[in-house]
């Protein structure tokens, strides 16, 4: 049998993943995995994950006492912090209302972590020639990359249902306690199943650029599809006495397609007895897995060799557009920021890393606020008009996506040519900070919140049009804030690893505080204090002109320019 | 003899267009074959396919007398592969990367170890067995994959340009070590742009140009089709005889003067 690769032994001192997963070594083996293989491979991805990598030799990586150590299972607390808000659903004595809020939840925060973090993970190509060209055939290593993903999967789904999980067993019982936990180990299979599903038809179908691009659209279908799901399994519920807690549940077998209602049907029946649509559900809960994991098995091995297809690059003609150049004119206040504009501006074009972490939250970012006007002129009472508030705020849901944009300009697959900054003439951060967030903030966040202001104006009126624009100027002013917090490192100079998943997210649970703060704060004061919005106008563009000058400057910095 | 490779009519297609044409050709056990032709001809697809890297699109491969879609991944146990780009994991140290490589060919913990020391100490490395392989030049991380590709002892090797990165000392120890593996039986499929190591170490010589093979045998006999050196033949091959003008144009262009001599 096959050691563990760096030199421990299979024995006590394996990890806690490793012996847990020898628990299910029978499954692989039938599955015709050749298991010691896979052991192998996966313990040494663990270990990869571990370790910063230097983008040049010789280079600082960080803290001496930050080597070999996982942040994303350090960082896994946070979650469980987040998902304490669940447990008001133990409030309700009705276990299909608890477990359905529950597990959309479940699903929603899995399955978009999963999207935006491990797809560059899943869709690596290193491998295949380091390891597919070694005596090891497509299906184990497909499965060490599953498992691999698998393993942070399971760990960040139990983080998130740990509070749920230990409150079932202490309200509701052991029975559910178990049926809860089973169920939450399963439902991140399921995102991974699902995910890989997706990924094997589009690898098989297309190849090229268009290969690249429909995985693209792909990511950001999953998550139009996950916030329209959520929407719809808040539609079955409604309270129907507040004061007593009373909910009234229609759900029908028209709901059918809901899958995460499927994990909630033997919750009905344990505590309601049986009923058709619980049985259904239930039944296709059960078909559902075995389908899923058939899928898996047909498809393990094609997608290591399809996956060879994202490493052809077609000629593709990169001209810097109109809005590029004009933007860059008047936004860059030396050539060398200017430079460093269009730099990032190109590179986030083609970085296939980059776009797989930021299109769900654009999706995400565009879609609920869509759902929501949806829901406010459906949901309004005849011969009764819809308050302009009920839209003004739709708009900051752009905010959302401020952190992850923040924390993904500082990674890149080209890290290695990071060298590039060491010979330009100014070796000074700011420009380039500066430079790369105006980008971000021109090509991105613009164009997002742009849309959903005009959605705004449309339904309420153009005299709202100066609060839209100071909403943007504060949009602008928090990603300077956020881009100065979080990012540490030179943009696109870091290489990203799984360990690397939940980065910033403790910071960003409690940057989004304030920032929700000022939001409501910069909504009510304008539309109750008079000449506020012209007040706030001057103030917030002070700001901007100030950062655009000379934001991220060091104290070292300000004394070279002295 | 029965041929160690056989491929025929090898077709890959990439995005609607043909990177290789109706490829065809065999090699025969203890060969150095030199695979050669300029930069997108289709000579690293060609080693993917036969490694099961990228499917193929049309024709047939016999690795060992088998086609290789009837083989399990057991096949590449007797294939030594360094790829083109020395891409490695470089969080791990050389012995653990090694270490690693060893157990997947099926090697006793113990002989890697012994054979990582040995090889690393011949190619004058082995002071780095314990580091980082972020830490190494590009040289040095060529000479792990060269080790890597040739612990498990393989029939067969496929180099993708073996030398590059390599200094001169070295470059002369792997030649070196190129004529006593074919002495070993060893069959080498070679890859590399440097014409004169190609010339010099071939047997038989392999020249594609865009996916197709437009000369196949010993240089003596394809110097016969255009005299000189298997530079010169190469350029006849692939249709390109305009180093000087191009080397003029560029530096017309690097001082700005590009469009003033017409």
């Amino acid at each position: 049998m096959m050691r563990d690769v760096l030199g421990l032994k299979k024995s006590d001192k394996d990890p806690i993943y490793l012996r847990f997963i020898d628990l299910f070594s029978f499954i692989y083996t039938r599955l015709g995995i050749n298991y010691p293989q896979m052991r192998s491979i996966l313990s040494l991805k663990m270990t990869i994950d571990g370790r910063r990598d230097a983008p040049l030799p010789g280079m600082e990586t960080g803290k001496k006492s930050d080597e070999e150590k996982n942040h994303f299972f350090s960082s896994l607390w946070v979650y469980t912090l987040i998902s304490l808000f669940l447990l008001v659903l133990f409030a309700y004595d009705n276990w299909v209302f608890q477990y359905t809020l529950y597990f959309s939840f479940l699903f929603i925060m899995t399955l978009s972590t999963l999207i935006a973090n491990f797809s560059g993970i899943l869709l690596d190509t290193k491998d295949a020639t380091l390891i597919g060209t070694k005596p090891v055939d497509r299906k184990t290593l497909g499965a060490a990359k599953s498992t691999h993903v698998g393993i942070y999967l399971v760990a960040f789904t139990l983080a998130i249902g740990l509070p749920v999980i230990l409150f079932t067993f202490y309200f509701n019982g052991i029975v559910a306690g178990l049926l809860v936990l089973l169920l939450s180990f399963l439902a991140s299979l399921w995102c991974l199943g699902l995910t890989l599903f997706v990924y094997a038809t589009i690898l098989k179908r297309f190849d090229g650029e268009r290969l690249k691009n429909i995985i693209a659209y792909s990511q950001i279908s999953l998550s139009i599809f996950m916030v329209i799901g959520y929407y719809l399994v808040g539609q079955i519920f409604q309270i129907i006495d507040p004061e007593n807690l009373l909910v009234e549940i229609n759900l029908s077998v028209g709901h059918v397609l809901l899958f995460p209602l499927w994990f909630v049907a033997p919750f009905g029946i344990l505590q309601e007895g049986w009923s058709a649509t619980y049985g259904l559900y239930s039944i296709l809960l059960v078909v559902g897995t075995i389908f899923l994991a058939l899928i898996y098995n047909w498809n393990s091995d094609r997608i290591e060799s399809n996956l060879q297809k994202m490493d052809v690059s077609s000629v593709k003609q990169s001209r810097r557009g109109v809005i590029e150049r004009l933007s860059a004119r008047l936004l860059c206040f030396t050539p060398l920021e200017t430079a460093y504009y269009h730099f990032g501006w190109q590179l986030t074009k083609t970085e296939r890393e980059f776009k797989t972490r930021l299109y769900p939250s654009i999706a995400s970012a565009l879609v609920f606020p869509i759902v929501m006007t949806f829901n406010n002129l459906t949901g309004a009472q005849p011969g009764m008009e819809t308050s302009p508030v009920q839209f003004l705020y739709l708009p900051y849901f752009t905010l959302f996506l401020v952190p992850v944009l923040a924390v993904s300009i500082q990674f890149s697959n080209h890290y290695k040519g990071s060298w590039v900054f060491s010979i330009t003439p100014g070796q000074s951060r700011a420009p380039f900070l500066r430079a790369v967030t105006k980008a971000m903030l021109v090509k991105i966040l613009i164009p997002l919140y742009g849309v959903l202001a005009i959605m705004v104006l449309f339904f309420t009126d153009l005299s709202y049009s100066l609060q839209m624009i100071n909403g943007l100027l504060l949009v602008s002013l928090i990603l300077y804030i956020e881009t100065k917090r979080s990012v540490k490192s030179m943009p696109f100079t870091r290489k990203y690893s799984a360990s690397d998943a939940n980065l910033g997210c403790m910071g960003t649970v409690i940057f989004l505080i304030p920032v929700f703060i000022v939001s409501v704060i910069m909504i009510v004061s304008q539309l109750f204090i008079p000449f506020a919005e012209w007040g706030l106008l001057v103030l917030l563009t002070a700001f901007n002109i100030w950062w655009m000058r000379s934001g991220f400057e060091s104290k070292e910095d300000k004394i070279k320019t002295k | 003899m029965e041929s160690i490779l056989e491929i025929n009519q090898l077709v890959k297609q990439f995005d609607g267009k043909a990177v290789l044409k109706e490829v065809t050709f065999s090699v025969s056990p203890g060969e150095i074959i030199g695979y050669i032709g300029p930069n997108g001809a289709g000579k690293s697809t060609t080693v993917k396919i036969i490694l099961g890297m990228l499917e193929k699109d049309g024709g047939s491969i016999k690795l060992f007398g088998e086609p290789i879609e009837s083989k399990d991944a057991s096949y590449k146990s007797r294939i030594g592969y360094v790829p083109e780009n020395a891409d490695l994991y470089e969080t791990l140290t050389a012995r653990e990367y090694l270490l690693f490589i060893g157990e997947l060919y099926g090697m006793a913990e113990k002989d890697i170890l012994k054979k990582s020391e040995e090889m690393m100490d011949a190619l004058g490395i082995k002071d780095s067995l314990n580091s980082r392989l972020s830490s190494f030049s590009k040289g040095m991380r060529q000479k792990v994959l060269i080790i890597s590709s040739l612990m498990h002892n393989p029939d067969i090797l496929f180099w993708d340009e073996p030398l590059s990165g390599l200094d001169a000392n070295s470059v002369q120890v792997i030649k070196e070590l190129l004529w006593k593996l074919k002495k070993d039986g060893k069959t080498i499929f070679y890859s590399s742009h440097v014409m004169d190591t190609v010339e010099k170490l071939s047997d038989r010589i392999l020249i594609l140009n865009e996916g197709e093979v437009v000369a196949d045998g010993p240089f003596e006999e394809l110097k016969e089709e255009a005299d000189g050196t298997l530079e010169q033949l190469f350029n006849t091959l692939t249709g390109f005889d305009q180093h000087g003008a191009l080397a003029e144009q560029f530096l017309l262009a690097m001082k700005g003067e590009a469009g003033n001599d017409a």
